[in-house]
């Protein structure tokens, strides 16, 4: 009992970073509704720099408690667990990002240009702004060396090689917040139902309807 | 029959799933000359059309020859477009799961314009991860979640020695077994010198 205690007193001493408001908790648990919502979401969702540099700020910060234990605390090994968990998630999160990059990247270039015309905030990190950009340069570059023997090709194709995401694709949610007046849209212009949300309720929806929500938070995918 | 070459190309890409089937020169060859053929073909006949104007165009007879040319021809390019689209993506998942550097048997499928869009992809992909935090981090690791600390592995080839980050010095022989630390054995997972035994 008693080692268990200390145990977690030193744990805990470890995990908390004095200079900062968020405990490593907190921002493990907004990285990880982050890191679903990415991966349920078709479309690509605005990037959440703020945490994404927490956590790196606190993987180094925990790394560098972590050497100066005595490599015979068997302490250390858990932590060294708790913190490949954490790069996991963290390397995950930029995985599943650049993998939407990838595939939609005309699209995703597209909607930024416009985004970025009406001073909205862009939803890709500078650093993948110019990965997209690239990869788009890229790609053009090697899709001309073999088609240039065509006259025109580009111009004629360019709508047709714009991979779209399905909106339209079903998935589960559960609400954080009572969301009410969710107008369910199936695709038939006067027909359209309002539900209401309560808060911790789970439900299998269209992501169309809710792409607002997940973006604003009120409602996460699982 | 028109398109079908183009249609054979995309049959062979598909049926081979994340192997890169090799690069079909010969085949893309003749879909480009089908391309000329097509575009040269659809030009004389527009012109026809467009000189008779004595009739309405659509109820010239050459009209549907020139439709047909038309479509065929948007066909071929497209399915010429995906091919070569669609061997990037194969490709870019090799990317992930060999890193930058990929085996022999596959560089020998691949086209010279494919070598050099992968190296492209490699470089912009590095930068990329430099670019993350402070020091850069390496998104090629870390593929599946961590289940424990410790891995047991079989090294299939001699490595000769190999340094731990705690400075223990292993020597690796062919079929020894090694209970490792995951972190540090995962590049050598996937380079295969390691084989992970479950």
């Amino acid at each position: 009992m008693e080692v268990d205690n200390e145990g977690e007193t030193e744990m805990a001493s470890l995990e908390l970073e004095d200079d900062d408001d968020l405990t490593l908790e907190q921002v493990l648990e907004m990285m990880e509704v982050a890191w679903l919502n990415e991966k349920f979401a078709p479309e690509i969702l605005p990037h959440k720099r703020e945490i994404v540099e927490l956590l790196l700020g606190q993987i180094t910060y925990l790394e560098e408690r972590l050497q100066q234990l005595p490599s015979t605390d068997f302490k250390k090994g858990i932590h060294q667990m708790e913190i490949d968990r954490l790069r996991y998630l963290l390397t995950s999160y930029l995985r599943l990002r650049l993998e939407k990059i990838e595939t939609f990247h005309k699209q995703i270039l597209l909607e930024e240009e416009k985004r970025a015309d009406e001073n909205e905030a862009l939803y890709l990190s500078p650093k993948e702004l110019e990965f997209a950009q690239e990869f788009e340069q890229d790609l053009e570059a090697h899709l001309a060396a073999n088609m240039n023997f065509c006259p025109n090709w580009q111009e004629s194709t360019a709508t047709e090689r714009i991979v779209q995401p399905n909106l339209n694709s079903m998935v589960f949610l559960k609400a954080k917040k009572d969301v009410e007046g969710i107008a369910i849209d199936d695709g038939k212009a006067e027909s359209s139902d309002l539900i209401d949300l309560a808060s911790g309720s789970q439900v299998l929806i269209n992501y169309n309807n809710v792409a607002s929500l997940v973006k604003n938070g009120d409602v996460h995918l699982i | 029959m028109f398109g079908e070459k183009a249609g054979n190309l995309i049959k062979e890409l598909s049926r081979c799933e994340n192997v890169l089937p090799p690069y079909n020169t010969d085949m893309v060859k003749e879909v480009c000359a089908e391309i000329k053929q097509l575009d040269d073909l659809n030009r004389s006949n527009g012109a026809i059309v467009a000189n008779e104007s004595g009739l309405a165009v659509n109820s010239n007879p050459l009209y549907p020859t020139l439709r047909i040319g038309v479509t065929a021809l948007k066909r071929n390019v497209r399915c010429l477009i995906a091919y070569h689209h669609n061997r990037l993506r194969i490709l870019r998942t090799m990317r992930w799961e060999f890193g930058s550097v990929l085996p022999a048997d596959i560089k020998v499928n691949m086209s010279s314009e494919e070598v050099e869009w992968f190296c492209q992809y490699s470089r912009n992909l590095a930068k990329y991860m430099r670019s993350i935090g402070e020091d850069g981090l390496n998104l090629g690791l870390d593929l599946r979640p961590p289940k424990s600390l410790y891995i047991e592995v079989r090294c299939l080839v001699d490595y000769g020695k190999f340094e731990l980050s705690d400075g223990t010095v292993l020597l690796l022989k062919k079929d020894s077994r090694h209970y490792l630390p995951r972190t540090e054995c995962e590049e050598l997972i996937t380079k295969g010198i390691f084989q992970h035994i479950l």
